[in-house]
C-alpha cells in the first residue's frame, strides 16, 4: 500500500529521488568533527523562532498604548504564554550564538574558499536578514531599551549625506519612533522570518551542490564519503539533545538573563536611559561604530565591519588547501580576530569612558587590520609553504584528491591546489 | 566619538523635544545582600504591606485580586484587602491619578515588575528603601537615590540604628522583597518544576541518541593518516 502511494507520488514528483539526492545518498566527508552541526542548529532556531513567534503574534497587540502590557498578558494570561514568549526571547540570543560559532567553523576551516563562495555569500546575507529581523523584533516589547535603541540606530541613516532626514523619516513612517513605527516593524518582523527560510534553501541548495568541506580542507575521495542519512542525521540529533539542553536550562532557569532589567520598563519617549545599549549579538559592531570619531565614518565601519566578510575568497590568496589546520600564520590571525571580537563586544557594553575609548578605537583597527593584511600574509605563508613543504598527511590526502581527480571529471577540480601540492611534494620529497 | 555621541544625543534631543534629566540612583552606592525569602507567609505579609502602603501611589497593575489567593491568602482576607474593588480587578493605586501626578510630579511607577526592571533588583528595591536618613535640616534623604521624591514610606529614617523598630522595618521591607519577586514573575515556581523535567528527560533522550550514534557510527572507521599514507581498513 505505502509502496503504491509512494510509486504513484514518484510518477508525479521526484519523492523518492529527492530522498536519495538530499539524504540516503548526499555525500559528506566522514571526517566532519562536531563543529559542522551548527548549520543544523540554526535552521532549527529558525524553525523554533517561527513557531513561537507565531504563537505570540496570536496575543501580541502592536500599539504603543498596548504593546508592554500585553506581553504581561501573554506572560500572565495565556495558558504557558510565559513558556512561549521565554523560548523566543532565549531563542533570539540562542540563535545568533549557534549563527556566531557557525561563522567562526567557516572562517577557521576556510570553508568560504573556492567552490564555495557562493554559499558563503548567502550566508552573508542570511546574516543580514537575520540581524535586521533580530532589530526590528526587539522593538516590539515597547519596553526603553527597545524604544531608545531602535531610536538610536534609526537616527542613524540620518548620517547620509543630503537625504539622510528624509531615509530616517521613511524608516519610522514618523518624525519619531513612534506607533507607525512599532505597527510597521511587526509587520516586517513577521515577514522576514519567510524571506530568511527562503533564502535558507537557497543557501542548502548551494551547499549540496558543491558539499561540504571538512576539517582537512582537501575534498576527500569518494569512497572517503559517507552518507547524510543514517550517519549525520543521528549525528546531528545527539548534537540537538546537547542544544536543547543548554536552550532549555537558559528557558527555565535563566531567561531573564537574556533581557535587560531596562526593559522591564515601558518605553518613555521623556526619559533617556543613561545608558543605551543594544542586545549583546550587536555588541562588536556598535564598538566599532563609537569608536570612529566621526558620525559617517562609524556608519560606515559598522556596515563594512560585516561586509567586509563577503571579500574573503579575495583577501584569502593562499594556495594552501583548506583553513587553518594547515596554514600556521592564517591559525594565528583566526584566534586573534575571535579575541578581537570578545574586545570589542566588552567595549560595547561600557559607557565610551576613559581608556575604554582607546581600546575600542585599537580593537576596531585590529578587526579591520587583520582583513587588510589577510592578502599579504597569506601570500606569504603560501611561499613559506613551498619552501618547507605541507605536512606529510595532507600531502596524501591530496594525491588521493589528485588520483581521483584524474580518473573522474569532478566539479571540483581545484588546479591551483594541485601546482601547489605538486611543487610541496617535490619540496617534501628532496627533503 | 564625543561628535557622535552629541550627535546622537541632539538627533535624540531634537526628535522627542523635551528630553527631561532626572535624578538617579547612586550606582556606587553598595547594595545590601539580602536572601529573598520565597515562603508563602513572607509573600502574604508582603502583600499586605504593598496593599496598605505601596498602593497608596503605586500600583501593581499587572495583578488582578484574585491572584492574591495564588500566595495562600485566604478568600476572607483578600475580599477585605479588595474593599469595593472585584476579584478580576487590577491592583491599582488607592489615590487618582491627577493627585498622585501633582503631588510628585509624575506618576509614581507601577511595581510590579521593578525586582526585574532594575539591575539586582531584590536587592535594589531593599537597599533602597533601608537608604533613607534625615539630613542635618530632618529632612527625609536617601543614600541610594539621592533627590528621590518618594517619602520614606516604611518609616527607616526615623528609627534609631540598632533598634527594634528598626530590626522590624527591615523584616517589613524584605517581607515586601518576597511579595515582589513574586508579583514580577508569579509562574517563576511552575516554570522551575517544569523544567526539572524537561532537563531529566532531554538528559536521558540525548544520552540515548548518543549511543545510537555511537552504534550506528561503529560501521565508518576513522580516517587514519600516518607517515604520508591514508591508511583504510
Amino acid at each position: 500500500m505505502i509502496k503504491k502511494s509512494i510509486g504513484w507520488i514518484d510518477e508525479r514528483f521526484p519523492l523518492t529521488e529527492i530522498v536519495k539526492h538530499e539524504l540516503t545518498e548526499y555525500p559528506v566527508p566522514r571526517n566532519l568533527n562536531y563543529w559542522w552541526n551548527f548549520g543544523f542548529l540554526a535552521m532549527f532556531v529558525l524553525f523554533i523562532q517561527l513557531l513561537s513567534g507565531i504563537f505570540l503574534a496570536m496575543h501580541y497587540k502592536p500599539d504603543v498604548h498596548m504593546a508592554f502590557d500585553s506581553l504581561q498578558h501573554i506572560m500572565r494570561d495565556v495558558n504557558y504564554g510565559w513558556l512561549i514568549r521565554y523560548i523566543h526571547s532565549t531563542g533570539a540570543s540562542m540563535f545568533f550564538a549557534v549563527v556566531f560559532i557557525h561563522i567562526a567553523r567557516t572562517l577557521y576551516y576556510g570553508s568560504y574558499r573556492k567552490p564555495r563562495e557562493l554559499l558563503w555569500w548567502t550566508g552573508l546575507v542570511l546574516l543580514l536578514l537575520l540581524m535586521a529581523t533580530a532589530f526590528m523584533g526587539y522593538l516590539l516589547p515597547w519596553g526603553q531599551m527597545s524604544y531608545w535603541g531602535a531610536q538610536v540606530i534609526t537616527s542613524l541613516f540620518g548620517t547620509t549625506p543630503v537625504y539622510g532626514d528624509d531615509i530616517v523619516r521613511w524608516l519610522r513612517g514618523d518624525f519619531v519612533v513612534g506607533d507607525a513605527t512599532l505597527t510597521r516593524f511587526f509587520a516586517l518582523h513577521y515577514l522576514f522570518p519567510f524571506i530568511i527560510v527562503a533564502a535558507v534553501g537557497i543557501h542548502v541548495v548551494a551547499l549540496h551542490w558543491v558539499k561540504s568541506s571538512n576539517p582537512s580542507g582537501i575534498t576527500l575521495q569518494a569512497k572517503d564519503n559517507i552518507p547524510f542519512h543514517p550517519y549525520f542525521t543521528i549525528k546531528d540529533l545527539f548534537g540537538l539533545g546537547v542544544f536543547l539542553i543548554i536552550f532549555s536550562a537558559f528557558v527555565f532557569f535563566g531567561p531573564e538573563f537574556w533581557i535587560m532589567p531596562e526593559n522591564n520598563v515601558p518605553a518613555d519617549p521623556m526619559v533617556t536611559p543613561p545608558h543605551i545599549v543594544p542586545e549583546w549579538y550587536f555588541l562588536p559592531f556598535y564598538a566599532i561604530l563609537r569608536s570612529i570619531p566621526d558620525a559617517l565614518g562609524g556608519v560606515v565601519a559598522m556596515f563594512m565591519s560585516i561586509l567586509i566578510f563577503a571579500a574573503m575568497p579575495w583577501l584569502d590568496r593562499s594556495k594552501i588547501p583548506g583553513g587553518a589546520l594547515y596554514r600556521p600564520y592564517y591559525r594565528v590571525m583566526v584566534y586573534i580576530f575571535l579575541v578581537d571580537v570578545l574586545v570589542l563586544s566588552y567595549v560595547g557594553a561600557k559607557p565610551p569612558e576613559g581608556h575604554l575609548i582607546v581600546i575600542g578605537q585599537v580593537a576596531t583597527f585590529v578587526y579591520f587590520g587583520l582583513f587588510l593584511l589577510l592578502p599579504v600574509i597569506s601570500k606569504r605563508e603560501d611561499r613559506r609553504t613551498r619552501e618547507t613543504g605541507l605536512p606529510p598527511a595532507a600531502l596524501a590526502l591530496m594525491a588521493e584528491e589528485r588520483d581521483e581527480l584524474s580518473r573522474s571529471e569532478h566539479y571540483l577540480r581545484r588546479e591551483e591546489d594541485l601546482k601547489v601540492m605538486s611543487k610541496g611534494k617535490r619540496k617534501g620529497e628532496g627533503a | 566619538m564625543r561628535r557622535l555621541v552629541c550627535i546622537l544625543a541632539a538627533v535624540a534631543v531634537w526628535m522627542t523635544g523635551v528630553s527631561s534629566i532626572q535624578a538617579a540612583p547612586n550606582d556606587a552606592y553598595p547594595l545590601a545582600q539580602i536572601e529573598v525569602d520565597n515562603s508563602m507567609a513572607a509573600r502574604q505579609r508582603g502583600a499586605v504591606i504593598a496593599i496598605e502602603t505601596c498602593m497608596m501611589c503605586h500600583g501593581f497593575k499587572y495583578l488582578r485580586y484574585q491572584d492574591l489567593l495564588d500566595i495562600g491568602m485566604s478568600a476572607e482576607d483578600v475580599d477585605n484587602y479588595r474593599g469595593d474593588n472585584g476579584l478580576l480587578d487590577r491592583l491599582e493605586s488607592m489615590t487618582p491619578i491627577e493627585v498622585r501626578k501633582e503631588s510628585y510630579g509624575k506618576v509614581p511607577p507601577d511595581l510590579t515588575l521593578m525586582t526585574i526592571a532594575r539591575k539586582h533588583g531584590p536587592e535594589y528595591v531593599y537597599t533602597l528603601l533601608t537608604s533613607y536618613y534625615l539630613d542635618p535640616e530632618e529632612n527625609e534623604a536617601n543614600h541610594l537615590f539621592p533627590g528621590i521624591r518618594m517619602p520614606d514610606a516604611m518609616g527607616y529614617s526615623f528609627t534609631e540604628p540598632g533598634s527594634t523598630e528598626r530590626a522590624e522595618v527591615e523584616r517589613n521591607v524584605s517581607d515586601l522583597v518576597s511579595f515582589m519577586v513574586w508579583a514580577s514573575d508569579p509562574n517563576a515556581e511552575t516554570r522551575k518544576t517544569i523544567g526539572v523535567w524537561v532537563i531529566l528527560y532531554l538528559i536521558v533522550l540525548t544520552t540515548l541518541l548518543y549511543l545510537v550514534k555511537r552504534k550506528i557510527w561503529r560501521r565508518v572507521e576513522k580516517l587514519k593518516i600516518e607517515n604520508g599514507t591514508v591508511k583504510r581498513p
